[in-house]
């Protein structure tokens, strides 16, 4: 709400690491003594429903809450998802698009359908204009697991330039938070992430 | 995510960025507790799940996962009686389980500092109602303290067992959700030691509520109460920030929505917080109240403190405009926001809202029509196929009572296998009453967690008065839905040891059940349609409960497995050549791992989302879905 602070919704699919990339970005935040605030939900909207979560950096966050029409900056792990929650975001905000579709059981069982991707883009753009579009189920693959899913959204968020967390930050979050195993692919989403979404602003 | 081990850090000053349940578990050992009993229950679980980890390595202190909460209750509440630390925790629901001994506690007391959370669950997240657990605080005569944010959960924890040990009463400790669940900075303190062990002081007409003692005690706690409301004029826990015309009086999370909403609107108000709300300060009240013309109270669910200001004014004649819920221009129902406050503000004070949010609702009502998509039960979980036999088994025409857990979300299509739900425990006792006024099959189901906090006496009372019902117990090993906790059914304890696991189907026999059998759902589909008919059949004949137990690890537990060892099973896989695109298994089981692909029009199997449990190569019917070979 205060220019001060930055909102971040992260809107995904349960299972997708939509928590876990909340968390990493509040630790990078603290790590480099930004006030941070992150609202999760856990329970029942963790079994493959709907997933949202807000992170808010800066003096000026004191509670969790991310209000309509108050993000600056919107990250959909896929379409649908992305669309469920553009009416949080400012009219100059950005949003992160995943383009790569999980089908809600609704849809496979023929019971709703699943809009085209234009109409989502263009139901987006009532909101903003600000969209960048990729496909980070494909980016996480490349980098080594469709699991870094998340790790790519990080690297994205960093791209934009939009929060006061670094590329260093937010790998040493990574570093301290994951097992060894993983880290190599997790750092390389990272980068991948960022690069992509700094050649789309270009 | 923030691992036990960090919160056992002897590391003074530290900042850390924790969850609320996490700051609470810190607490636990910054305060020197020394017994912690609970039952798990969200937004409440992760005190526990921290707790358990850390609990072998923290000297002389115990944790369990109780039985259930009013178990729990107990078990804590003896400890404290016995003149230690300690703690119960629970979700808003599990204070109602433990709502029996919670009021006899407050009219006995206790020696040590004893303090109850209650994790309260606005806008229903995770719960089957918004109870507002602060009344309980009034009628059973407990201080209330409610923190705001992760960081008071612990600073004011501590104050709350100086404030108990100094009343010998209980506290009352109420977070919500977005406390429980919020992520912030919270700076460690020193840790407490706690003692071995101390010896019982007997006092029986202290700790025996018999009437005649019991008597006594109401005097004494009214009293306690008088002592613990001159605690609340002076505690730093209710203080004042900020000044203006306007008067804000709030407590909990709300605190934080209101600072928001002035610093957005930029106005200025002074504001009343509240840390300690029952009993509220009058005096600290009376004084706001003469200090302002108006005087809006903020505060999520019930007018609780609203209700107070209004009684307070009356006693003292003062003709403060108090607004609240009372004329609408707060919701009583769902969670708030800065957007809530901002809007009754604009409302009150006559000034525009900082955002048009009007617009915004109005082009987010425009947005196309999206595919819903709410919970569902894991790819690979093991209820997914018995409630797929159960349905197959009795034509989807029996009465299908649900219990508490992963388990509800059956009510969904298609599976639609949940159609009466109270609380936890009442699939038994719902199928009990309903299998005498209706001549329909019922089939119940229940999970094992479920099954040990309240299922048994439902099982006593089905089978002594010889109900006709059909019992599915869903035994996955584990507390699948809180996150995985033990229970006495899996041979953990919250201390870590390996004991004895009860036996689900013997504890039924016990209770003399004629009827129990096992049997693994991943086994043979056909089985287990086959096994749920004859048990509905035998019920039917017999006018009598019969049990089956379903046994099956939770799907998520058995993938971290995998995960770990980097073990995997062959892949499944739709055949395109079979694949007849009737779309049956898409229909019937409403696998997440399994989508139609819209150019082919036949099923595919996610393979990043499968759990190789392959209930649906026994649903295709042209024998599409295969697994590869090794």
């Amino acid at each position: 709400m205060n220019s001060n602070t930055v909102s971040i919704v992260i809107s995904g699919v349960g299972g997708q690491g939509v928590l876990t990339l909340a968390e990493i970005l509040a630790k990078a935040a603290l790590s480099d003594s930004h006030n941070v605030r992150v609202g999760e939900i856990h329970g029942m909207a963790q079994r493959g429903g709907h997933v949202v979560c807000t992170v808010r950096i800066g003096a000026g966050a004191q509670g969790p809450i991310v209000d309509p029409g108050t993000a600056n900056l919107l990250v959909g792990f896929e379409p649908v998802e992305t669309l469920r929650e553009a009416h949080m975001i400012r009219e100059d905000g950005c949003v992160l698009l995943s383009s790569h579709i999980q089908y809600p059981v609704a849809v496979s069982m023929g019971n709703a359908s699943y809009p085209p991707n234009k109409e989502i883009i263009d139901s987006i753009r009532k909101f903003t204009n600000r969209i960048l579009e990729f496909d980070a189920m494909a980016m996480a693959k490349e980098a080594g697991s469709s699991r870094a899913l998340n790790m790519i959204m990080l690297g994205a968020i960093i791209g934009t330039g939009l929060t006061p967390i670094t590329e260093e930050a937010a790998i040493d979050a990574v570093r301290s938070t994951f097992s060894k195993k993983f880290e190599s692919i997790n750092i390389k989403a990272v980068k991948m992430g960022r690069e992509k979404v700094e050649d789309l602003n270009r | 995510m923030t691992k036990p081990k960090q919160l056992l850090e002897d590391n003074v000053g530290k900042e850390i960025l924790l969850l609320g349940n996490e700051s609470i578990a810190r607490g636990v050992l910054e305060a020197g507790v020394r017994l912690v009993a609970l039952y798990p229950g969200t937004p409440s679980s992760e005190i526990g799940n921290n707790l358990t980890f850390m609990a072998p390595h923290i000297p002389d202190f115990y944790f369990e996962f109780s039985t259930n909460e009013k178990v729990a209750l107990e078990v804590a509440g003896a400890a404290a009686v016995a003149g230690v630390r300690s703690m119960m925790v629970c979700k808003g629901p599990g204070l109602n389980v433990a709502a029996d001994p919670f009021f006899s506690l407050a009219y006995v007391g206790v020696r040590g500092g004893m303090v109850i959370i209650v994790a309260d669950d606005p806008s229903m997240w995770s719960s089957q109602n918004e109870n507002d657990s602060r009344y309980y605080a009034l009628m059973g005569n407990m201080p209330l303290i409610e923190p705001s944010d992760p960081s008071e959960a612990k600073s004011m924890l501590l104050q709350a067992y100086e404030i108990s040990e100094k009343l010998e009463l209980p506290i009352l400790f109420r977070t919500t959700t977005r406390i429980n669940h919020t992520r912030s900075p919270v700076t460690f303190g020193p840790i407490q030691d706690r003692p071995k062990k101390v010896e019982f002081v007997k006092d029986p007409f202290r700790f025996v509520p018999i009437p005649s003692v019991a008597r006594i005690r109401h005097s004494w706690l009214l009293k306690q109460i008088e002592l613990a409301m001159e605690i609340s004029e002076s505690t730093e826990l209710n203080f004042t920030i900020g000044s203006g015309n306007l008067g804000i009086i709030t407590s909990g999370v709300s605190y934080n929505y209101v600072v928001e909403a002035l610093s957005t609107l930029n106005i200025d108000a002074e504001t009343l917080k509240l840390g300690m709300t029952h009993p509220v300060p009058e005096k600290m009240i009376s004084e706001f109240l003469k200090r302002h013309k108006q005087v809006m109270i903020v505060e999520e669910l019930d007018p609780f403190l609203e209700t107070h200001a209004r009684r307070i004014a009356q006693l003292n004649g003062i003709k403060t405009n108090i607004l609240g819920k009372e004329q609408g221009f707060f919701p009583r129902t769902l969670e708030y926001s800065p957007r809530i406050v901002i809007e009754a503000l604009s409302k009150i004070l006559n000034c525009n809202t900082s955002i048009n949010w009007k617009t915004i609702d109005q082009k987010a009502s425009e947005i196309l029509e999206l595919p819903p998509r709410p919970p569902l039960l894991c790819a690979g979980c093991p209820h997914r196929a018995t409630y797929y036999a159960i349905r197959v088994a009795t034509r989807g025409k029996a009465i299908y009572p649900s219990d508490i857990g992963c388990y509800t979300l059956s009510i969904s299509p298609p599976l639609e296998t949940a159609d009466i739900l109270f609380d936890m425990g009442s699939s038994i006792t719902t199928a009990c009453g309903l299998a005498e006024v209706t001549d329909q099959d019922v089939v119940a189901t229940i999970g094992d967690s479920t099954f040990f906090a309240a299922g048994l006496p439902g099982i006593a009372n089905a089978v002594y008065n010889q109900h006709r019902i059909s019992l599915v117990i869903l035994d996955n090993h584990t507390t699948a839905m809180t996150g995985h906790q033990p229970h006495p059914g899996t041979g953990v304890t919250g201390m870590q040891e390996k004991v004895p696991p009860l036996n689900i189907a013997k504890v039924c026999k016990g209770l003399g059940v004629e009827y129990v059998k096992t049997i693994d759902p991943f086994a043979s589909l056909a089985d287990l349609v086959a096994a749920v008919r004859e048990m509905t059949t035998w019920t039917r004949e017999n006018h009598k409960p019969s049990v089956l137990v379903s046994i099956a690890p939770c799907a998520l537990l058995e993938a971290a497995e995998r995960r770990k060892t980097g073990e995997f099973p062959t892949p499944y896989y739709v055949d395109s050549e079979l694949c007849n695109s009737c779309k049956r298994c898409l229909n019937r089981l409403s696998c997440p791992a399994m989508y139609l692909d819209t150019e082919t029009g036949q099923a595919v199997i996610d393979q990043t989302m499968c759990n190789y449990c392959g209930t649906c190569v026994a649903v295709c019917p042209q024998g599409a879905i295969k697994q590869e070979d090794v």
